[in-house]
């Protein structure tokens, strides 16, 4: 299924409303099988990131890429990645969603 | 629940074992580790393996009955556990928990790994096993990777810089010199490390630990059995196992780990005793900037001070806290499966006073094995039992 333009899909708690980065099977709050797909704006703040200089066999033929995590507005925390580390100006730098791919969201300085 | 004792230790060197595999690892540490605590064969009653990725590496598994099988050991429950960087620890507190429960008189630990065979990309694939896949995996983050991410924190809420970090890598890499079973000891200087290749920014080279094979053992018996063990038996305070988030999002922050506070804190309340007692620490350093928050978490260094303390001197031998004599992960190296099973043979030999960084009048000493992105943790308390 895709994603609005500017969205990340997270989870969501039909039961309870919890929202969580996802995958689970179950509500990390109420333990209810009741998780649901979910959209929220890609905009948050930057918490740290880093330079992936030595990639694991499986990203090896993409080189060097930046790994950050991001608190979404929504509250969520991900893990995706940072396109353009230089152009963001620190911990705590406002970023938004740029492109996602396979499940993996890539952002940059907002 | 009875009292424990530690009356045999064995180890192979850590390092590069080519053309050996993990049985003869095995075998080595576990045949020294039972003739050090001069226990008969028959006496063992259960084994716990402790490995991480010898499927993925070398395409074998049920270790544990195999390494039994070569000892000459009964017909006895031999169990290989896995909880990744942690799978020695976790071995130790099950073996542990077997002989407390009256399950058996005396057990064996074993710990082993054999990495430096397959390539470096292999290998990163495999220690990745480590993370929840489902969720940071995807996005191609690697340890080295996580201690970057941790590391820009560290540096934004306490000021932690380069110099500081390199003052851990320089500390462990020299006490690594001096132990015969290290693998990359070195006399390094800040220029060298600040001139190391970058691996994860700001991971460089030197903040990271090496790839490396080795095993390591120890016997576990009842305390009214270790009467009359060949060498100074050692007291099994505290064994204690926990469990943290699998994933970067689950943590408050990633410069402290649940996993190792929650532990700690259990470890002191079991063994009586508060941060002041403990002489000495064998801590869970796969890299530079874990040794800082290990060292943070368990209560020995203030919050935010770890690359301080350790810049100031305050980590080395003689220091107020000596942090890894025996190099440490950096130094002696990381066979995974291995390494908390390698702490409590260091922890051992200092206790009982021959060991090659010697704390001096050494009593107490911990040990903290570290899993995954902080999802499984053990922490330990020895003590001398002549003190």
């Amino acid at each position: 299924m895709a994603t609005n333009p500017g969205m990340v899909s997270v989870l969501k708690c039909s039961a309870c409303g919890t929202l969580d980065a996802g995958p689970r099977e179950i509500c990390p709050s109420c333990h209810e099988a009741a998780l649901r797909r979910h959209e929220v704006a890609g905009e948050g703040k930057l918490l740290t990131w880093t330079i992936i200089r030595r990639p694991p066999a499986a990203f090896r033929a993409e080189g060097s890429y930046a790994v950050a995590v991001v608190e979404l507005d929504a509250g969520v925390k991900v893990t995706g990645r940072l396109e353009g580390p230089d152009d963001v100006k620190g911990l705590g730098a406002r970023v938004r969603l740029a492109s996602s791919k396979d499940g993996v969201a890539t952002f940059c300085a907002a | 629940m009875r009292d424990v004792a530690i009356t045999g230790i064995g180890s192979t060197s850590f390092g590069r074992h080519d053309g050996r595999g993990l049985e003869s690892l095995a075998v080595e540490a576990a045949n020294a580790a039972l003739r050090n605590a001069g226990v008969a064969r028959k006496e063992i009653g259960a084994v716990y393996l402790g490995n991480f990725i010898a499927g993925p590496l070398s395409g074998q598994e049920v270790l544990a009955g195999i390494v039994a099988d070569e000892l000459g050991l009964e017909n006895i429950p031999c169990t290989k556990v896995e909880g990744a960087c942690a799978s020695g620890g976790i071995a130790f507190r099950h073996a542990v928990l077997s002989v407390a429960a009256g399950l058996c008189d005396a057990a064996l630990v074993v710990g082993v790994e054999k990495m430096t065979h397959a390539s470096g990309g292999q290998v990163t694939q495999a220690l990745n096993c480590a993370m929840d896949n489902r969720s940071d995996g995807p996005s191609g983050l690697t340890f080295p990777g996580l201690f970057g991410l941790a590391w820009r924190i560290h540096a934004a809420k306490y000021g932690t810089t380069r110099d500081e970090v390199s003052a851990v890598v320089i500390k462990n890499k020299a006490n690594g010199l001096k132990n015969p079973l290290a693998q990359l000891g070195a006399n390094l200087t800040l220029d060298i490390i600040r001139q190391s290749q970058p691996i994860a920014d700001p991971i460089q080279l030197y903040d990271c630990c090496p790839v490396s094979d080795g095993a390591a053992a120890v016997v576990v018996v009842a305390k009214d059995r270790a009467k009359g063990a060949p060498d100074l038996p050692i007291d099994v305070l505290a064994s204690v196992q926990t469990r943290g988030s699998p994933r970067i999002g689950g943590h408050q922050d990633i410069v402290s780990f649940d996993a190792t506070v929650q532990a700690a804190q259990r470890a002191y309340q079991a063994a009586r005793m508060n941060p002041n007692d403990i002489d000495f620490v064998e801590l869970h350093d796969c890299f530079s900037m874990a040794e800082i928050i290990d060292s943070e978490d368990l209560g020995l260094v203030p919050r935010g001070m770890g690359a301080k303390w350790a810049a100031e001197g305050r980590t080395l031998v003689g220091g107020d806290i000596p942090i890894n004599p025996s190099g440490g992960l950096l130094a002696k190296g990381h066979p995974v499966g291995a390494t908390g099973v390698g702490q409590l043979y260091e922890a051992v030999l200092q206790l009982r006073g021959g060991h090659a960084n010697q704390v001096k009048d050494a009593a107490v000493g911990m040990t903290h094995n570290l899993g995954g992105a902080g999802i499984a943790c053990t922490v330990s308390i020895l003590k001398r039992s002549d003190a």
